[in-house]
């Protein structure tokens, strides 16, 4: 891999993280959303919005052009405002091009903001790309996922109840989380019911609603120029993107992509899986959080099941996997989803998580992955 | 009455019926299905792609079983596969049959839909135990 890595040689932080809570499709507008989590986000980081100098919005399902209707609410300031699509991962992709304007010394303060509201239906590109498939129409996305289960449960001995205790862990992480679209502690029982495809029950998929989320990124002189609070500022020690490349027939793209990622995260971070104290993950089907576990190396193949069974991935265990609840209770409004990780990991790494704090949290993880395939992690630490 | 295949450009109505996937002339790399633009291994042009048959064989990888679906077609539930065929790429597929299940050699089949008013008959790719 070639590039300098911009974000040692100009520190970028987040200084400060907004949201509107993800809930089910709603008379609410995006504008409404959009503008609540960045009101948040300013207050939070205790700045104005004449302050920010750029914002990138990342939306998959607005349609052109969201942006300036939507921010120049908060004061028509006439900055440049561009909105990133990256199916899945467009908040993640938002984050990663204000980190990068920052770094890069464009700007000292830039907003990145995930803002969407759900259609009928994705519209995704590849759809029309004119490659026909066997599969077109009968396989989506919760029976993509159904195979990934059934293979992954077949080749490791683990059973549909270990699966389904991520959901678990997750809609419980989820009941404390006031932003979650579903914010109801679960038994196994209900979990298991309602089968959708295979292993995959409609508790182990995540809702897609409508929400926000904001994030404000600065450089050292942006915090210095307007004053901000250095103490509760979080570095971003890595931004990586990467798309599918070509693997072996039969090899799990989603995983093989994220193992991939990842690597190239911690090597830009400098530093270990094991360093990695909190993380959010792409867990849009349960079974994504073992895969992306094990895929991040926070542990060996096929070890994911047990571990998520012996409470190492709980609040409080070796390390917090999606303490947010992560896409399976947060929700997954698309283009907020990957900005709210950053939100949640931020907020963890402040030690101001409330009840889904995990004890002392110095280092975090966001990932994501979206149709294409691509790729989006963010590693962020507080010093 | 015609009978059609509801995936023309990606079978051959024979019997065994083939899968038509692509041969990239100048790296020798063999992928499913038919790629009318380039070569995702060595980048070369669609003029270096040829057709080539599959068989339809081969060892189920992963099965699930359809419980929703957006669709009124295939009906609720229906069981689909991924399916390692023995000319290498990987396929997904319906399969048939309660004996299917993960390590499971498998053949396609083509099964008839209902024919319409005017008694054209679609036919699919299934994929059931080897016989």
């Amino acid at each position: 891999m070639s590039g300098s890595n911009v974000l040692s040689s100009r520190p970028v932080y987040v200084v400060g993280i907004g949201l509107h809570p993800y809930q089910r499709r709603s008379d609410t507008t995006y504008v409404a959303l959009g503008v609540t989590a960045v009101r948040s986000a300013l207050r939070d980081a205790e700045i104005s919005w004449p302050d920010v100098e750029a914002a990138y919005t990342g939306t998959a399902l607005l349609g052109m052009g969201s942006s300036r209707i939507m921010l120049s609410r908060l004061g028509a300031t006439g900055i440049p405002m561009t909105q990133v699509e990256n199916a899945s991962a467009s908040g993640s992709s938002a984050v990663a091009q204000a980190c990068l304007e920052v770094a890069a010394g464009r700007s000292d303060v830039v907003l990145a903001l995930g803002v969407d509201k759900p259609r009928g239906g994705l519209g995704a590109a590849p759809g029309q790309a004119g490659i026909e498939n066997l599969e077109s129409g009968t396989v989506v996305p919760f029976t993509h996922f159904a195979l990934l289960a059934s293979e992954y449960m077949h080749l490791h001995d683990v059973t549909v109840e270990q699966v389904a205790r991520v959901a678990l862990k997750n809609h419980r992480n989820g009941a404390s989380n006031q932003y979650a679209q579903r914010q109801k502690v679960r038994t196994l029982e209900e979990i298991l019911s309602e089968p959708i495809s295979g292993a995959m029950t409609r508790l182990q998929c995540c809702p897609v609603g409508e929400g926000a989320a904001a994030v404000v990124i600065a450089s050292e002189d942006g915090i210095r120029r307007h004053n901000l609070d250095r103490s509760r500022a979080v570095r971003v020690v890595a931004s990586v993107t990467r798309t599918e490349g070509l693997y072996e027939d039969g090899v799990g793209i989603d995983a093989a992509l994220t193992a991939e990622t990842g690597a190239a995260a911690f090597n830009e971070a400098g530093i270990e899986p094991s360093d990695i104290d909190v993380l959010e993950v792409h867990d849009a089907f349960a079974i994504e959080e073992l895969l992306y576990a094990e895929a991040l190396g926070l542990c060996a193949p096929g070890e994911a099941a047990s571990l998520v069974e012996s409470g190492e991935f709980d609040i409080g265990g070796r390390c917090a996997l999606s303490p947010s609840g992560g896409l399976l209770a947060m929700g997954h409004p698309i283009g907020p989803t990957g900005t709210g990780q950053i939100a949640e990991v931020v907020r963890q790494l402040r030690d101001e998580a409330g009840p889904r704090q995990q004890p002392n949290a110095r280092t975090g993880l966001a990932h994501m992955v979206g149709i294409g395939a691509v790729c989006v992690v963010h590693v962020l630490r507080k010093d | 009455m015609t009978i059609q295949a509801r995936h023309p450009r990606l079978l051959k109505l024979t019997d065994p019926p083939i899968i038509l996937g692509h041969r990239c002339t100048r790296c020798r790399r063999v992928a499913f299905p038919p790629d009318p633009y380039g070569c995702e291994k060595c980048g070369s042009s669609w003029e270096n792609l040829e057709g080539l048959d599959l068989e339809a064989r081969g060892t189920v990888r992963a099965i699930a079983t359809v419980h929703r679906h957006h669709h009124p077609s295939p009906s609720t539930p229906f069981t689909v596969a991924v399916i390692d065929l023995v000319g290498g790429p990987v396929i997904k597929a319906i399969v048939a049959g309660v004996e299917v299940g993960v390590g499971v050699a498998v053949e396609g089949v083509l099964v008839e839909d209902v024919a319409d008013a005017d008694g054209n008959i679609m036919v699919d790719l299934q994929f059931q135990v080897v016989t």
